[in-house]
């Protein structure tokens, strides 16, 4: 999450013709993409999928330092796996549609600013549901910045050790309450500002 | 974390398309039960905390089988309406992070809402019979997790045919056509080839309930916190705690 703003500043300032590309065209290629990792069931036809997305990956010249991001979600699907009994061909199913729908998203999301992700789904989806996403995708940057404060905080309050168990547990707990009340805060601010600006329930994108 | 992270292709098509259908169709019901004005002026809360939970969710406490995820936390400062729409909104924020599949949104939202509903329904009853805001609290939590991860479970197990097919779809293409294909069940040369979803359960069950049980505590102490500081914000019948 924290290379959240990263993957923000990626998709504002990058100049590939995957970038160029119209958000519209791009969020359908996510659609497509999701058809096939529920549909396709064999593995040559998930792998040559993968390899599409990976050479777009390069093609896009994403910095490589994003690729992990795209393989996070293996850690939980490693867990899935103890249904099936360790079986490698189902292993290796679940783990390229992982890949695959991971890849599509974050090519999606590094070459895409996200008001203008928020501007088609507002084409599509009711305009409350497009605010609510808009205002959280706010408040997740205003949060990590003050995340970022509470970190210093907790540190020279002790931070986490094995040792003293209880007192980690409070100190984390005291800095996720700080984190809450700082960002309840934040949210009064705003919404007081949106309110000056004439904010009724919905917000309006201008055509980027 | 009861929700399911499980990635996109793995649950059968009708399960996840009755996700959807019913979350918007308690969506609707929901939106119909809030006031406008009201809405108007708890939407940026409605996104911090949702912005909370996506934050909580980064922040493995038992890696990488637990996370804490601040539902009803959320639920009891929003309320059991809005608390439906910030979960919508927190997996759709999560999928595009691969932290469960797009197609799960529905499943998921239904499942994180039963929690976070619980949860505040919980609260408010703990908090009437026993006046005190930290057990009541720990106690809401930990019974709303239990809750929630049973749901999981049950929307889990619902799959299990669909699991047993993919296992021996070795030969399929395309999962929309699977009539014929069903027949060909081989035994496959790298393990069992039934489902099991009990050793599933087993090796997240141990995991899964000291996570309950320190999610509890981080909420009650939160909880704690945030009524030193801002008491308004819990909507308490009496401020004593």
């Amino acid at each position: 999450m924290i290379q959240l703003s990263y993957l923000d500043y990626l998709a504002v300032e990058g100049k590939s013709w995957l970038h160029r590309l119209s958000p519209v065209v791009k969020m359908f290629g996510v659609v497509l993409v999701l058809f096939g990792v529920v549909t396709v069931r064999s593995i040559p036809g998930l792998l040559a999928l993968y390899a599409v997305l990976l050479s777009l990956f390069l093609v896009s010249r994403i910095p490589l330092r994003v690729f992990p991001l795209t393989l996070y979600p293996l850690l939980f699907a490693f867990f899935f796996i103890f249904i099936s009994g360790f079986q490698f061909y189902f292993i290796g199913l679940v783990f390229l549609k992982v890949l695959s729908s991971t890849t599509s998203v974050v090519l999606l999301l590094a070459t895409t600013p996200y008001p203008a992700i928020f501007a088609v789904l507002g084409k599509v989806l009711p305009s409350l549901f497009v605010t609510a996403l808009f205002l959280t995708y706010r408040s997740v940057f205003i949060l990590l910045n003050i995340f970022e404060e509470t970190q210093h905080a907790i540190y020279l309050r002790g931070g986490f050790q094995w040792r003293h168990p209880w007192r980690s547990v409070v100190n984390i707990s005291n800095a996720f309450g700080h984190l809450l009340i700082k960002g309840i805060d934040a949210s009064e601010e705003m919404y007081e500002s949106m309110m000056l600006r004439g904010f009724k329930n919905k917000i309006h994108y201008r055509g980027e | 974390m009861s929700h399911i992270h499980l990635p996109d292709g793995i649950l059968p098509t009708w399960l996840w398309v009755s996700g959807f259908v019913v979350a918007i169709m308690v969506w609707v019901i929901f939106f119909r039960l809030i006031k406008r004005e009201d809405l108007g002026k708890r939407l940026p809360l409605l996104g911090m905390m949702a912005a909370a939970m996506v934050l909580g969710a980064s922040v493995e406490v038992i890696p990488p089988v637990y996370h804490i995820n601040l539902i009803v936390i959320s639920a009891i400062l929003l309320g059991p309406s809005l608390i439906f729409l910030a979960t919508f909104v927190v997996n759709v924020i999560l999928a595009l992070f691969g932290h469960g599949g797009i197609t799960v949104i529905g499943l998921n939202t239904l499942i994180l809402s039963i929690e976070g509903i619980a949860g505040y329904y919980l609260f408010r009853l703990f908090w009437k019979v026993l006046r005190k805001l930290s057990l009541a609290t720990f106690l809401a939590t930990f019974l709303a997790l239990v809750v929630s991860t049973f749901a999981m479970i049950l929307v889990v197990s619902l799959g299990t045919s669909h699991y047993e097919e993919l296992m021996h779809h070795e030969k399929g293409t395309i999962g929309l056509e699977s009539g014929k294909e069903k027949e060909t069940h081989h035994e496959q040369p790298g393990g069992e080839t039934e489902v099991n979803l009990n050793r599933w359960i087993k090796t997240i069950a141990l995991p899964l309930f000291f996570g309950w049980i320190l999610e509890g505590i981080i909420t009650a102490l939160m909880i704690k916190y945030i009524h030193r500081l801002r008491p308004d914000l819990l909507r308490l019948e009496t401020q004593k705690a």
